[in-house]
């Protein structure tokens, strides 16, 4: 009956439960219920360009598990499958993947609904899916690159099903999501087509699971976090209000993070420096810090503000470097050498991690990770990613038979969509989505927002996302909350319940619970 | 002279290693250069200038549920052309009971509740 609870990880045993599915299976379940259904679905799916699904269907896997949190067991139904997103005319746009987490009967008008979306553009859902809040996770060890693949697949004490239900979804052209003919991939490759195409399969979702009364929320991380807000004013404008916004690492002005320039970047780095100096605290290079990171990050953050803002924007403007006093003092809050501050002084997070500490490469998506240079985890230039990578695609891997669905195509963790993505956006070439925040909180006083992110994410910054939301003024129903941690925030095991603890409180908060 | 030629090659190509996956990944270089044109002139919104591009989105969705191009939507149309919430909020927006709506009367309406132009609150 625990069809979960025993994952499947050796090659032998996936193709005994493969065979298993052929023998016991005579086709899915149209939705959730009491019984058990496992699914081995024929179509090929394909994350290129040009991809087009000629024959959608939408049957799931439905598998049933339990999980105690605070001494309660909770019991709850997993559904994986496929769901077409239909446009106005209800004709099929494209054939969306899922995982949905439900706990057994619950209250459809007041159990939250919760959709995940991971960022890329290009990136499926499988980082939040088996990393963050669902009832198992994968244990990765971070930011320690010891553990090996596969990862040990666990039950998750900070599992959100004891708060919400989770549905994980995978965008056009990820995972096994495929657009439907005469539609391409590619049709829903931009910023505006992505969001509406996902606005129409939410909709189509709460619909079918007789969901619409549910209160609603949405969980983006990073390229997810410019993807919700435009989503959210999108079904707000529809008329389906949305309760509550979670932005997980943020990027919601691609105008405003120099990251999205690569190494030599144009625009003001001054939001990175506080991160930087965390990631020197982390490896005691900083001789300015203290050992109470949360006051270094307090001083570090007004001297960029106040001094390394403009000292950068005068050498963006005429290669002009600030008295050697103003240099000194970078080199002490992040322990970065006078030699690189000269060379490249507005700071990009490229530089920086290649020159912290010699011979050594720091990790994109936490600091606190890091490779020798020529070394194994080196090789694609980003430890964090080389070490996470391939425990993530193995996890999805042996999760979605373990959940019952079984498909011939690889699941896509990384697509090509961000080759050829459209990112204009609101008439400018690169997305700038604090206007989409701003709308749907005019169309629904009551939504509610919550920033998350890593203190050591050198990709997207906190301090770069606190100046960015700080345009929509202090009146603003939002709230910030920073961690000790990398860009997939839930990874580090102590800030995981602090994350949990957090996002309890949010969700009561949104839901009028509190 | 062929081997020193074959170490050489392996060499290069050892030391060119694959580029991180990133996200957020990095926009195409003609987006960015355009990019870094349009915010010379416009930069980052805040203000009375952020209210205008917000209201700038609802107005496109308003514009694109109009379909007959007369100004102003009724509960059925604004329902068929996906502004449901006109829709729901048909009535309090309709203050002048015509049974069709402006998007002045939609800007009134968010006026009136104090929700709009969250940035100047």
């Amino acid at each position: 009956m625990r069809t979960i609870q025993s994952v499947l990880w050796s090659a032998r045993l996936g193709v005994a439960l493969a065979t298993l599915v052929v023998a016991a299976c005579g086709g899915g379940s149209d939705s959730g219920g009491a019984s058990t259904s496992q699914y081995l679905d024929p179509n090929q799916y394909s994350a290129a360009a040009g991809a087009s699904l000629s024959s959608p269907n939408e049957k799931t896997a439905v598998t049933h598990g339990s999980l105690t949190l605070a001494g309660a067991a909770i019991a709850y139904t997993a559904t994986a499958g496929h769901l077409s997103a239909l446009d106005s005319s209800a004709s099929p746009e494209a054939s969306i993947f899922y995982v949905a987490y439900t706990a057994d009967g619950a209250a459809a008008a007041t159990r939250p609904v919760t959709f995940f979306f991971n960022g890329g553009p290009g990136s499926a859902s499988a980082w939040l899916h088996l990393g963050s809040f669902a009832p198992k996770r994968l244990v990765t060890g971070e930011p320690a690159t010891t553990l090996t693949v596969p990862f040990a697949y666990v039950d998750n004490t900070e599992s959100l099903i004891d708060t919400t239900d989770l549905v994980f979804v995978d965008a056009v052209g990820t995972g096994l999501s495929e657009a439907i003919s005469p539609h391409t991939n590619q049709t829903y490759w931009g910023v505006d087509v992505d969001a509406a195409v996902l606005r129409d399969f939410i909709q189509r979702w709460l619909t079918v699971n007789g969901r619409t009364a549910s209160p609603l929320f949405l969980y983006g991380e990073s390229y997810g976090t410019t993807r919700v807000p435009v989503l959210t004013r999108l079904l707000e404008t529809a008329g389906q209000p949305v309760n509550g916004v979670v932005e997980q690492s943020t990027i919601v002005d691609y105008n405003s993070n120099c990251s999205v320039e690569g190494g030599k970047p144009t625009i003001n780095c001054a939001g990175f420096l506080p991160t930087y100096a965390a990631v020197g605290d982390y490896w005691h290079v900083a001789t300015g810090g203290t050992s109470d990171l949360d006051a270094d990050i307090a001083t570090v953050r007004a001297y960029a503000d106040s001094t390394y803002e403009p000292d950068a924007a005068t050498w963006l403007a005429n290669g002009t470097l600030p008295p050697a006093n103003h240099i000194a003092a970078l080199v002490a809050f992040t322990g970065l050498p006078t030699a690189t501050w000269d060379t490249q002084f507005d700071m990009d997070y490229d530089t920086f991690r290649h020159n912290l500490i010699a011979d050594t490469t720091l990790g994109v998506y936490d600091g606190r990770m890091s490779a020798l240079v020529g070394s194994a985890l080196d090789a694609q230039d980003d430890p964090s990613d080389t070490f996470l990578e391939p425990g993530f695609q193995a996890g999805m891997n042996a999760v979605l038979p373990a959940l019952g669905f079984t498909n011939p195509s690889t699941y896509v963790m990384t697509s090509d969509a961000i080759d050829t993505w459209n990112f204009s956006h609101g008439g400018r070439s690169l997305p700038d989505v604090v206007p989409d925040l701003s709308a749907a909180i005019s169309l629904d006083p009551s939504l509610k927002i919550l920033f998350l992110g890593g203190e050591h994410d050198l990709i997207t910054p906190f301090h770069q996302t606190e100046l960015d939301v700080a345009r929509l003024g202090s009146g603003a129903p939002l709230a910030l909350q920073f961690y000790p941690g990398g860009h997939m925030t839930y990874l580090d095991d102590g800030t995981r319940p602090l994350m949990k603890a957090r996002l309890a409180a949010f969700y009561a908060s949104a839901t009028g619970a509190q | 002279m062929r081997n020193v030629l074959a170490l050489s090659m392996l060499l290069a190509v050892a030391s060119v290693q694959a580029a991180p996956h990133l996200d957020p990944g990095a926009p195409p270089v003609s987006a960015q250069q355009a990019a870094q044109a349009e915010n010379r002139v416009r930069p980052a919104s805040v203000g009375a200038v952020l209210d205008a591009d917000a209201e700038r989105h609802l107005r496109d969705s308003f514009d694109a549920a109009d379909t007959a191009h007369r100004g102003t939507l009724s509960r059925a149309e604004a329902q068929a052309g996906g502004f449901g919430w006109i829709a729901n909020h048909f009535d309090a927006i309709d203050t002048q009971h015509a049974g069709r709506v402006s998007f002045d009367d939609v800007k009134r309406y968010l006026k009136s509740r104090g929700t709009s132009g969250t940035a100047t609150q």
